[in-house]
């Protein structure tokens, strides 16, 4: 959920920059209009240009041609009114009959502030009276009383950015109003969603706009809910399958093996009967070793092994494993050595030290069982930074580039969903793999410094 | 030692399989074990023990009138003596409460014959001590009970941390006894940083116990991993 306060905050912060870039466009869109409409000054100045050009000669006054030209594109009359008798002296021949010939002053005072039978008027001072200009009916609107109060004028840019800024807040609220259903509607959806990708049971109340959407979810997380119960129910139906075929193969095996030992260390038969004998003991181990591995391997599979993890001295867990295998007497073709930095005592990972145990072992059992011939097994444990890694590695025959490539990349046929046609390496990695997954660490496979294989488990440390 | 005296101990061994219980009688009579009886239920096991009064037991937990783990807690309640579970139940779970119910071990089936005798013969060691304490190694005796090694008839004390972790090894002899097994011997659970004094102990016990401490044959060091005990004659 920590998106959708980030987007209400998006939307929100753009909404207020789209209403201010609204403003600043509209004021800069009207100072270009504005600007466009008088190019070439205002009526005033017009009228105070045609008082200036306005010479009076013996026979009266006159207007130079050019004025007089422009004042007729603009269809614009002109008068001049005389300061002494206040009638027109000089008039355009356009002037309508309807303008009238002499003026009082407060004619004057009118025609300056607003219109002379509804045609706008501007005036310009001449040496002896006053020029006026008509322009056409309809083509200008005057401001007949242009005065404000001084303080309205001089607040005039404090109160228009508290009108911007209330209008904003407004737009705000509004918003926020409008949209707090939806979101309210949202807010349940995105939840269920999020609820879904983590495979939890999801019920959304059905009402409101998106109670659709809602439906559609709840009916989602019940085909999940169901198809996960049924792949539940199928795992641990295989697991317990291979838990109770390695169960009741386990005691027609022990007297296998109990005989066929018994067989091998009786002197009174032949020295190639007791060592027939030994082939059935060595093979019943092999079928012990991979009916525990099986029953172990499934159940990590499907999640049905418990590991408790617990701070453990990785080194003692792991010396432990070395001791085990040096007191079981092994082989003499097999010979393992302990090279963890004697200066390196501890080492704590929140682990299950039996898996992680088993783990080793098997890593240990895989050089033995790869090399006939026997070798040389190092055990070493490095802490470095915030991990602790094992390494199993030996000098025997070793693995080729590609099937190091392989054991790391490909998938082991128990676990890979394609049909598999060949066995691609045993269950001992496998779960070692397995175990070391569900610690949160990681598995290496590669090439040994002493030309053999070696494995890599890499755990956490706990500080 | 001598540990014959361990062979003429009652056992009573309980399995449902006849076929099981027939390999597993040859192989403790080829071991040298005489005085065994064998039951295939729990009420048959409970009326041998009554009658028989075994001194060892081997136990399956699946039979078909109950379980092990139930027949072994009505066989405490009449005589405690040491009992093994023999059983094709593997399971972390299982093991844990056999041992919880005072198991002195728990096996998993199949099994190999040399496996069932070690560990039978260690669960009668260590339950029924003979008469005579005294452990022989190449130079000397350890008289466990009075805490002292005699050597060249002389009495030499045992500090009680020398005697735990002289104890560890001798359930181990043999073999080797993990550095951190012995310091957790001698300091209990959390025994960490105690491996210095370990080796300061191991020299003071190398002193009582060896005629040359520097040159050491009864009490082996193995590089990094741990010690070892070797009895004489072994």
């Amino acid at each position: 959920m920590k998106s959708l306060p980030k987007l209400i905050r998006r939307f929100v912060s753009i909404m207020i920059l789209s209403s201010v870039l609204l403003i600043i466009l509209n004021f800069a869109l009207l100072v270009i209009y504005t600007l466009n409409l008088v190019p070439n000054g205002s009526p005033w100045i017009t009228a105070q240009e045609v008082a200036d050009n306005l010479v009076q000669n013996a026979n009266g006054y006159i207007l130079d041609k050019n004025t007089a030209l422009e004042l007729q594109n603009m269809n614009v009359w002109a008068i001049f009114i005389d300061n002494g008798t206040m009638k027109v002296v000089w008039q355009t021949d356009n002037l309508p009959r309807t303008i009238p010939m002499s003026y009082t002053v407060s004619d004057i005072a009118s025609l300056t502030r607003g219109y002379i039978d509804r045609y706008p008027t501007f005036t310009g001072e001449a040496e002896n009276g006053i020029v006026v200009l008509g322009y056409p009916k309809n083509s200008f609107w005057k401001h007949m009383w242009p005065s404000w109060d001084y303080n309205f004028i001089a607040n005039l840019p404090k109160t228009f950015l508290s009108v911007l800024a209330i209008n904003v807040a407004l737009i705000f609220i509004i918003y926020v109003a409008a949209n707090s259903r939806l979101l309210k509607s949202v807010k349940p959806i995105v939840n269920g969603i999020q609820a879904l990708s983590t495979n939890e049971e999801v019920h959304i109340r059905e009402k409101g706009l998106l109670s659709e959407l809602a439906a559609n979810i709840n009916k989602t997380s019940d085909i999940l809910q169901t198809q996960s119960r049924q792949l539940r129910k199928r795992e641990t139906a295989r697991a317990n399958w291979i838990a109770g075929v390695s169960h009741d193969i386990r005691t027609p095996l022990s007297m296998v093996m109990g005989y066929a030992g018994q067989l091998e260390s009786d002197m009174q038969l032949s020295k190639s009967n007791r060592q027939k004998a030994a082939v059935i003991v060595r093979q019943s181990k092999r079928m012990r070793n991979l009916i525990n591995d099986l029953n172990l391997a499934s159940k990590l599979e499907y999640n049905m092994q418990p590991i408790n993890p617990e701070r453990q001295n990785l080194i003692a867990v792991i010396r432990q494993v070395v001791v085990d295998f040096i007191n079981m007497n092994i082989d003499e073709k097999y010979t393992i050595e302990w090279e963890t930095d004697e200066t390196l005592t501890f080492c704590i990972a929140n682990i299950d030290k039996d898996l992680i145990g088993r783990a080793v072992s098997n890593l240990i059992q895989n050089s033995m069982n790869h090399n006939g011939q026997g070798c040389h097994i190092f055990v070493r444990v490095i802490a470095k930074d915030t991990v602790c890694t094992v390494v199993v590695a030996d000098n025997g025959v070793g693995a080729t580039d590609k099937q190091i490539e392989k054991l790391n990349n490909t998938p082991h046929y128990m676990v890979c969903d394609e049909k598999a046609t060949e066995q691609r390496h045993g269950l001992g990695l496998l779960i070692v793999k397995q175990i070391i997954f569900a610690h949160g660490g990681k598995m290496l496979i590669k090439h040994s410094e002493y030309n053999g294989f070696e494995v890599n488990l890499i755990l956490p440390m706990v500080m | 030692m001598d540990y014959d005296y361990l062979k003429q101990k009652r056992i009573l061994l309980v399995d449902d399989e006849q076929e099981l219980l027939d390999m597993v009688v040859s192989i403790l009579n080829e071991d040298g074990f005489q005085n065994i009886k064998t039951a295939k239920t729990v009420s048959e096991a409970v009326t041998v023990s009554e009658s028989y009064q075994p001194e060892f037991a081997i136990l399956d937990v699946m039979l078909p009138d109950g379980n092990g783990f139930d027949l072994m807690e009505r066989l405490k309640k009449t005589a405690d003596y040491p009992m093994l579970f023999l059983t094709a139940r593997g399971e972390n779970d299982d093991k844990f409460r056999g041992f919880g119910l005072g198991a002195d071990d728990y096996m998993v089936k199949p099994f190999l014959p040399k496996e069932l005798l070690c560990r039978v013969n260690a669960i009668l060691r260590r339950s029924y001590k003979s008469e005579n304490p005294l452990v022989k190694l190449h130079n000397s005796e350890i008289d466990f009970e009075r805490a002292e090694i005699i050597k060249n008839g002389e009495h030499i004390s045992l500090t009680a941390k020398e005697h735990d972790i002289l104890a560890a090894l001798y359930r181990n002899a043999g073999r080797i006894v993990t550095i951190d097994a012995l310091c957790e011997a001698a300091w209990g659970d959390n025994p960490f940083g105690y491996e210095n004094s370990l080796m300061a102990h191991i020299c003071r016990i190398r002193e009582k116990i060896e005629a040359n401490p520097s040159q050491p044959v009864s009490l082996i060091t193995i590089k990094g991993l741990g010690y070892k005990l070797v009895m004489e004659g072994k």
